[in-house]
């Protein structure tokens, strides 16, 4: 199947006060099929976000493209012009943010917000555009729509603002969908909601999703793949089955071991301390050209402080790693 | 709650807090010409034994924080008892609940507002010890290097500003201020939800590191079911101020009784076919109602998919069920607990 | 200062922070100022000014209340700024005057400064009834003219410079209240508050050891300000006559020449521009600070 979006080599730096430039995200590659979920994970300062901005093309002032392509559909869209850029925002791709409160705006309707995204992409206006929003929002399964859709956001709850946010990302039918830690902000029980809605709609609408989250947990069933993210450099990639059962890099290791799993049915055991990762990211212009999991990482051996980051290597069918351990860490 | 004490089998000399129906009110302007109130917390009781976790899960709204703050008085008790130590200090004020106030201490979940941006991080661990007036000021200062090392922290971490911390390390600064006193009980309040996955596991294994080494006594509050499962000896479930089940954390996940319990269960429950099953019968639709004047009769009722008559009009009790586990709902005894069968 | 979204906040303070530097948030704060082109340019143009009114009377001994010569003499005569319309030196009156102007400045800004932390402070930390009556003590003061107010007590305790500062402090704390009430409130709900009231703190060390720091950075920037707004007022009375007859200061030199000011205009526009130059020199300096103190310290977690 021909990828929707092709990312090749992707370099971006930031510059720093002293006019240096700080590499953020480096040499990173990977592609997303349509209608399939690719998940982006690592803990914060990882670069997680700063990639989903940049294929937006949505990169903070300071932040730049150094080098590296992206293909949506075979056009590489970073050559685009401005103009052309902005048309395909909402409608080939789009993106829902973390925090449903302040991503919506306050001054007006449910309705207006998302009837503004039909009439930019999809040229509908009056009547016509009222009805598509009452089908967005059935589609995202707002209860009683009729009522909702005059609603300002600050009469919502959390989960139904996430639930608007999604209906405004769908409006411009996007082909690309970018869900940045989509139900971190939300209560548990609204959390599984929005996941099972996610999943329902890109049965229906064919959507590619690419998902940010820090929880490698959590998406190993809603996700097809997964791309492990260490510092702005991918150190795992592979299917999400055979990554969250076997796990090669000692990092993506470290990450399922550090959380507590819930055990039905049973007593629990008595404590035990959780696997942790100690110390933490290295900070951005701290990363030298070795491994950059190095400082923490328990297997580190000679071979690792005495190389540059190893390329991502496959080591099964639809599984790479970069890690000079491979071998070892298997074992 | 006669119920309730009767049920109570544990040595009273074991616990260390008692909260008795607890009530925090906040003023939400008028309705209609009537005052209208939050009912942020409605009528809570529980016991803490020294030396053990107590855990509160709920969603937000559900007035778990308030709970705890009401516990340490950050926020003003409408109605109830807390019973620390022999003596109410719901009532105290002046001098007498500054001169308490050094045996509760609580760890915030937001580790960048938690810290005093302008004051260095080795004065804020201080703060206590000078105002308490703890020794003397040499001994204070060997104590701050003491508590950092404790924390996992070098020694030069006390000369630094909170910014130069990253959100672990700001962390492990508030639990070494929250030690500083040496309290006897500590609230944790979402201590570790702002935090990055592994650097949780860190704040968690440090937390359980302490009260072993300590004796101390958490009221830990957290919506992640799975920390609290290992975590907390006992477990309060609360919904929109209420709790709606309590129980060791042993009972509770074996056997949950309330329909509240099971939803939260189900969006937690680990990937597989159980967790299917779990969702398609028990996880709730909606998000939770606002906690203004809510109306009579159980809090769960517009959520609860196995709400009758009754539960519109009666506010279920907390009736036990089994030694020490509580249940609030006027179904328990008909409704079938959800089985868990991992196979 | 870019607004990023907050994962990378922690990043880009963790680069430019070479331990050489200063890392408290005062030092910061300085470095950012020192950074700022207007603040810069402000600060050595308020240096200039200072600097000019405390060394100038040492090096041009001339008494601006002495006649030296006839009135109106034009500038690049005996006089090189001119005499007035009694024939007293012009320069003279701008060292001198500056003094006084400064003064008058400076010290009321102080004044406004003190009665508005105080009120504002009790109002922001108790809130209830405390917060309800100041909110309307201050409400009571912000609806004065001030201007007219502030001439009604120089009329009735008289025109002393004294009395003209206190005048002017009396009628604008009431912003400086309204700004640090706000900064309290903000503040009395954040977690550290929380924190060191559970650690045992008194009302008195929260305010005063907790809060007050942690708003004085905008503060400071209201009180800087406010010198500016203090040597305009202090112009405005004096050209309205009411200054102080007896101290030299540049607001006096304008009110009482401005009736010359076709026949010598060397008399008002020197000491205008002065007051000018003292106040734009001032709000540099102000949005210098504003600056320094806004984008790093107020960042969201």
């Amino acid at each position: 199947m021909v990828a929707l979006l092709e990312v090749d080599q992707l370099n971006v730096s930031m510059r720093s006060e002293a006019g240096r430039l700080v590499p953020v995200i480096e040499n990173l590659s990977f592609a997303v099929a349509p209608a399939q979920t690719l998940a982006l994970v690592g803990e914060s300062g990882c670069g997680k976000s700063m990639t989903a901005l940049a294929l937006m093309g949505l990169l903070p002032e300071d932040f730049v493209i150094t080098s590296g392509r992206i293909l949506l559909e075979g056009r590489d869209i970073l050559s685009l012009p401005a103009r052309d850029m902005r048309a395909l925002r909402g409608s080939a791709m789009s993106m829902i943010f973390q925090e449903p409160m302040t991503a919506l705006n306050p001054l007006f309707t449910v309705g207006d917000q998302i009837g503004e995204v039909l009439r930019w992409h999809r040229g509908l206006g009056g009547a016509a555009a009222r009805e598509q929003v009452l089908a967005l929002l059935r589609a995202v399964q707002i209860p009683a729509p009729e009522r909702r859709i005059d609603a300002y956001p600050h009469q919502l709850s959390g989960g139904m603002r996430q639930r608007v946010m999604i209906a405004m990302a769908l409006a411009g039918k996007p082909k690309l969908l970018i869900a940045d830690e989509p139900t971190t902000a939300l209560d548990v029980t609204v959390q599984a909601q929005i996941f099972d809605l996610l999943a329902q709609l890109q049965r229906e609408t064919g959507t590619a999703i690419l998902l940010i989250t820090h929880d490698l947990g959590a998406v190993g069933e809603l996700a097809n793949e997964i791309l492990v993210l260490y510092a702005g450099r991918c150190i795992e990639a592979g299917a999400s089955a055979g990554i969250v059962a076997q796990p090669r890099h000692p990092y993506t290791r470290g990450l399922l071991r550090c959380v507590a799993h819930l055990q039905l049915g049973q007593a629990p055991k008595s404590w035990t301390d959780l696997g942790e990762i100690p110390g933490m990211v290295p900070p951005l212009g701290a990363r030298g050209a070795e491994c950059a999991f190095l400082a923490r990482c328990a297997k580190a051996a000679d071979v690792c402080r005495s190389n540059p980051q190893p390329i991502l290597e496959p080591i099964a069918a639809g599984h790479a790693v970069s890690c000079w351990c491979k071998a070892a860490v298997a074992a | 709650m006669t119920a309730f004490e009767a049920a109570q089998i544990h040595d009273a000399s074991d616990v260390l807090l008692d909260v008795n129906d607890l009530v925090v009110h906040f003023p939400a302007g008028r309705r209609s010409g009537k005052p209208s109130f939050v009912h942020a917390v409605d009528g809570v009781s529980f016991r803490v034994r020294r030396g053990t976790t107590f855990g509160i899960v709920g969603e937000s709204g559900s007035g778990k924080s308030t709970t705890a703050q009401a516990v340490m008085r950050l926020v003003p008790v409408t109605s109830g008892q807390v019973v620390f130590g022999n003596r109410n200090i719901a009532e105290l004020s002046g001098e007498p609940l500054r001169a308490v106030r050094r045996h509760l201490q609580i760890v915030f979940q937001d580790p960048f507002s938690a810290l005093n941006p302008r004051r260095r991080a080795g004065d804020q661990i201080r703060e206590p010890l000078d105002l308490l007036g703890i020794g003397s000021r040499s001994d204070r200062d060997e104590r701050v290097r003491k508590l950092l090392a404790e924390v996992g922290l070098p020694p030069q971490a006390a000369d630094l500003f909170p910014h130069q911390f990253s959100g672990g390390q700001r962390q492990r600064l508030c639990i070494a201020r929250a030690l500083a006193p040496e309290p006897d009980l500590i609230v944790c309040d979402e201590a570790v939800s702002a935090l990055d996955v592994a650097i949780q596991a860190q704040i968690l294994n440090l937390l359980k590191r302490l009260q072993r080494e300590r004796n101390l006594t958490y009221i830990f509050i957290s919506h992640d079911l799975a920390v609290i499962q290992q975590f907390c000896d006992e477990v309060a479930v609360m919904y929109l101020g209420k709790i709606v089940e309590q129980a060791p954390a042993a009972e509770i996940f074996r056997a949950p009784h309330h329909p509240y319990t099971w939803s939260l269960l189900a969006a937690a429950a680990p990937p597989g076919s159980m967790r299917d099953e779990l969702k398609r019968r028990y996880l709730v639709k909606g998000d939770p109602p606002s906690p203004v004047d809510p109306l009579p009769g159980c809090r769960f009722v517009e959520r609860c998919p196995s709400a009758v008559e009754v539960c519109r009009q009666r506010l279920p009790t907390l009736d036990v069920v089994a030694p020490c586990h509580y249940v609030g709902c006027h179904r328990s005894a008909e409704l079938a607990p959800p089985t868990f069968d991992s196979r | 200062m870019t607004t990023l979204e907050a994962p990378t906040l922690t990043i880009v303070s963790a680069i430019d922070m070479p331990a050489r530097r200063a890392t408290s948030p005062a030092g910061i704060a300085m470095r950012q100022f020192l950074k700022s082109p207007s603040g810069v340019v402000g600060l050595c143009l308020l240096a200039l000014i200072i600097v000019g009114t405390l060394v100038g009377p040492h090096l041009y001994r001339v008494d601006p209340l002495d006649l030296v010569g006839a009135p109106f003499m034009p500038p690049d005569s005996d006089a090189w700024l001119g005499t007035d319309y009694l024939g007293r030196d012009v320069l003279a009156g701008l060292i001198y005057g500056g003094r006084a102007t400064l003064a008058v400045g400076a010290v009321a800004a102080l004044i406004t400064i003190a009665i508005g932390l105080l009120i504002g402070s009790l109002s922001g930390f108790f809130g209830g009834v405390v917060d309800v009556v100041l909110v309307k003590i201050t409400e009571f003061f912000q609806i004065l003219p001030p201007l007219l107010f502030a001439m009604v007590l120089v009329t009735l305790f008289g025109s002393k410079l004294s009395t003209i500062t206190v005048a002017i402090g009396a009628v604008s704390w009431t912003s400086a209240a309204r700004l640090t009430r706000a900064e309290f409130m903000r503040l009395r709900d954040l977690d550290f508050v929380k924190a060191s009231r559970a650690a045992g703190a008194s009302d008195r060390h929260l305010m005063l050891r907790v809060l007050l720091p942690n708003a004085l950075p905008a503060v400071i920037v209201s009180a800087t300000l406010a010198i500016g707004v203090a040597i305009l007022f202090e112009g405005g009375l004096s050209f309205l006559g009411l200054g102080d007859p007896n101290v030299m200061s540049w607001g006096l030199m304008l009110g009482q020449n401005r009736n010359y000011i076709l026949d010598a205009w060397w008399a008002v526009i020197f000491p205008g521009m002065a007051i000018f130059l003292a106040v734009l020199a001032i709000s540099l300096v102000g949005d210098g600070l504003n600056d320094a103190i806004n984008p790093r310290l107020r960042r969201r977690s």
